[in-house]
C-alpha cells in the first residue's frame, strides 16, 4: 500500500478516525501498531528487521544513559551505530563492494569470488537507519533525553507517513510530541489535507505525467537524440522534485492531520540563486542530517585548515550523500559532482558578496533570474548521474547533448499536460517566494475562492493526474 | 577581558568573516539574522574566534551554541 493506492484512501481516514477515539496514553501503541501493520503490508518479513534495529537504538541508548564516562558512552555510541549500519550494509553495500573488490583482485591477477547477494531492499532502511544514528548521537552529545518507552521509540523509527521516504525525522523533535499524542484539532485536519491535496497534485499530475517522458527517453538513451536527451534532462529535476516533495507533503499533511509537525523537505528548491542555497531547500531532512552528524563533524576536525578544511569536509560530506543514495559508481560521481560546486562557492563566495554588494544586484530581478537559472542548469546536469544506471550511459548522455541535434522526439499529451501542470505549480511557487502577502489559493481569506481551489486542484488532479498507484522514486534508496 | 571588550572583539570576527562592516551583535542574534552565516562560514568564524582569544572548543559545546550569547558566554566561561 503506497500513499497513490485506493488503499491508502480508505485506510488513513480510519487511521485518523481510531487515533482520536483511542484513549491518550495507549496512542503511541496505537500508532505503533498500524505503523507495523502499514509495513508489514509490503515487506512483512523486513518487519523483524525494523523491530531489530528499534531494539537496538532503545538498548544502547539505554546503557549509554547508564553510562557517567564520557569516553565509556563515546564507545558504546560508536557500537550501537555499527550495530545499526550492519542491515544497510549487507543489503544495500555488501554486492556493490563485493563486486569491486573482486573486480579489483582480479586485476592484479587473483580469481576468486564471494557468491552475490539478490535480496529485495529493505524500504526505507536508509531512512530509518540514518534517524537511528541520529538519535544515538544526540544522546551522546547530550542534545535529547533518552526515551524509556520503547514504543516511543518504535514509532519514531516506524511512523507510518515517513518510514519509506522520509522526511529523516530528529529525536529532539518527535519524542516531545509522541509524549503529547493530541487530539486532532480543526485546524490541524485543514492544514494536513491541504498539505496532502497539493501533495497528491505533484506527484500525479507533475512527477508522474513528467515521468512518462523521462522514463521513455532515459530507458531508451541510445535511441535517442541529443536534444531528446537535453529536455529530459532539464525535465529531470522537476520529476524529482513533485515525486519527492509530493510524497513529503503528503507525509506532513497525514502526520498534522493527527497533530504531530514533522520537519519540512522542500522550500521552492528552484528559486535558490546559489546551489549552497539550493542544497538549504531541496531534501532539507536529508542535508541538515548530514550536516549536523558529517560536515560539522568533519569541518571542525580539519579547521586548522581554514577554507580548504572546509572544502574536504564539503567533498567528503556529499560523496557520502551519494553513496546513502545508492551503491552505484554514478552516485558517488553525483556526490563528487555537488561537493565541486559548492567547494567553488565557498572559495569565491567573498569575492561573490562584494560584487553584489557593490552593484546592489541582488535587488535586481534580471540577477535573480540569471542566477536561478544557472542554478538549474549546473542542477540537471548532476542529475543525469543520478538517474543513468551506469557511468558509461551518463557519458553517452552527455557526449550526445554535446554533439547530436536533431529532431525532438514529442510526446503530445505530456507536453501539452505536464507543461500545463508544471505552470500551475512554478506560479503557486513563485506567488509563495515572492509574495508572502499575497494571500491566494488555498490560503485565501475567502472561504469561497478556498473552496473553488480546492475543488480545482482536485478536478486537476482526476483530469490529469496519473492514478495507476505507480511508485516513488526514493523507495529505491 | 570583560564581557563588553569580548563583543567588539567578536564584532570585527563576525564584520570580517561575514563580510558585512554594518553587523551590530545582540545577545538573542541567530544565523539567520545574518546574511552569509551558513554552515560553510560558520566554521571559518569558529576558528577565527579560537585564533584571535587563544582558545579551544569542543564540538559538543559548538553543538549547544545556539546564539550569539551563548558564543559570548562560552568565551568568557573560557577566559576566565
Amino acid at each position: 500500500m503506497t500513499f497513490t493506492s485506493f488503499e491508502f484512501l480508505l485506510f488513513f481516514p480510519a487511521v485518523v478516525i481510531l487515533y482520536n477515539l483511542c484513549p491518550k496514553n495507549l496512542r503511541v501503541w496505537y500508532l505503533l501498531a498500524v505503523s507495523y501493520v502499514f509495513y508489514a503490508l509490503m515487506q512483512p518479513v523486513y518487519l523483524l528487521l525494523l523491530v531489530a534495529v528499534t531494539g537496538v537504538t532503545y538498548g544502547f541508548t539505554h546503557w549509554m544513559g547508564k553510562t557517567e564516562d564520557e569516553k565509556k558512552k563515546g564507545r558504546i555510541m560508536v557500537v550501537g551505530i555499527i550495530f545499526v549500519l550492519l542491515p544497510l550494509f549487507f543489503f544495500k553495500y555488501f554486492g556493490f563492494i563485493n563486486d569491486v573488490f573482486f573486480s579489483c583482485l582480479r586485476l592484479i591477477g587473483i580469481n576468486c569470488t564471494v557468491p552475490a547477494i539478490h535480496w529485495m531492499l529493505p524500504v526505507g532502511i536508509s531512512f530509518y537507519t540514518f534517524m537511528a544514528i541520529g538519535y544515538l548521537i544526540d544522546v551522546n552529545n547530550e542534545e535529547v533525553d533518552i526515551e524509556t518507552n520503547i514504543g516511543a521509540v518504535g514509532l519514531f523509527l516506524s511512523f507510518f507517513p515517513y518510514i519509506l521516504s522520509g522526511p529523516i525525522e530528529r529525536a529532539g523533535n518527535m519524542f516531545p510530541q509522541l509524549k503529547k499524542m493530541p487530539t486532532s484539532q480543526p485546524l490541524d485536519l485543514s492544514s494536513g489535507a491541504k498539505l496532502m491535496l497539493w501533495g497528491y497534485f505533484m506527484k500525479l499530475c507533475v512527477a508522474d505525467r513528467l515521468g512518462i517522458y523521462v522514463d521513455a527517453v532515459f530507458n531508451n538513451i541510445p535511441q535517442h537524440n541529443g536534444t531528446t536527451l537535453a529536455i529530459a534532462t532539464l525535465l529531470y529535476p522537476i520529476q524529482v522534485y513533485g515525486d519527492l516533495g509530493g510524497y513529503s507533503l503528503i507525509a506532513i499533511g497525514a502526520a498534522r492531520c493527527m497533530g504531530i509537525k514533522i520537519v519540512p523537505n522542500f522550500n521552492r528548491p528552484f528559486f535558490a540563486t546559489s546551489m549552497s542555497e539550493l542544497w538549504r531547500r531541496w531534501h532539507m531532512s536529508l542535508i541538515n542530517w548530514l550536516t549536523d552528524y558529517i560536515y560539522t563533524p568533519l569541518s571542525f576536525a580539519l579547521r586548522s585548515w581554514k577554507v580548504w578544511g572546509i572544502v574536504c569536509a564539503l567533498m567528503l560530506t556529499f560523496l557520502i550523500s551519494g553513496i546513502w543514495h545508492g551503491a552505484a559508481l554514478t552516485f558517488i560521481v553525483w556526490g563528487f559532482v555537488q561537493g565541486v560546486y559548492l567547494s567553488i562557492e565557498a572559495l569565491t563566495q567573498k569575492r561573490r558578496s562584494a560584487l553584489e554588494s557593490k552593484y546592489n544586484l541582488t535587488q535586481k530581478w534580471f540577477y535573480l533570474l540569471i542566477c536561478c537559472l544557472v542554478v538549474y542548469l549546473l542542477f540537471a546536469f548532476s542529475q543525469i548521474f543520478g538517474r543513468c544506471v551506469t557511468l558509461s550511459d551518463a557519458w553517452l548522455v552527455i557526449t550526445k547533448i554535446c554533439s547530436d541535434r536533431g529532431p525532438v522526439f514529442i510526446d503530445r499529451a505530456t507536453f501539452a499536460y505536464g507543461g500545463l501542470m508544471v505552470v500551475v505549480l512554478f506560479i503557486k511557487d513563485f506567488l509563495s517566494e515572492y509574495h508572502t502577502d499575497f494571500l491566494f489559493g488555498f490560503n485565501s481569506k475567502h472561504i469561497v475562492l478556498r473552496y473553488t481551489t480546492y475543488i480545482l486542484v482536485l478536478f486537476l488532479i482526476l483530469l490529469f493526474g496519473v492514478l495507476d498507484s505507480s511508485q516513488f522514486i526514493y523507495f529505491q534508496f | 577581558m570583560n564581557r563588553n571588550e569580548i563583543c567588539e572583539k567578536l564584532t570585527v570576527i563576525f564584520q570580517e568573516v561575514f563580510g558585512d562592516n554594518s553587523i551590530v551583535l545582540r545577545d538573542d542574534m541567530t544565523a539567520s539574522d545574518v546574511e552569509n552565516w551558513d554552515s560553510l562560514t560558520h566554521m571559518l568564524m569558529i576558528t577565527k574566534v579560537e585564533e584571535v582569544f587563544g582558545i579551544k572548543f569542543k564540538l559538543k559545546e559548538l553543538n549547544k551554541l545556539k546564539m550569539v550569547g551563548d558564543l559570548i558566554a562560552s568565551v568568557e566561561s573560557k577566559l576566565q
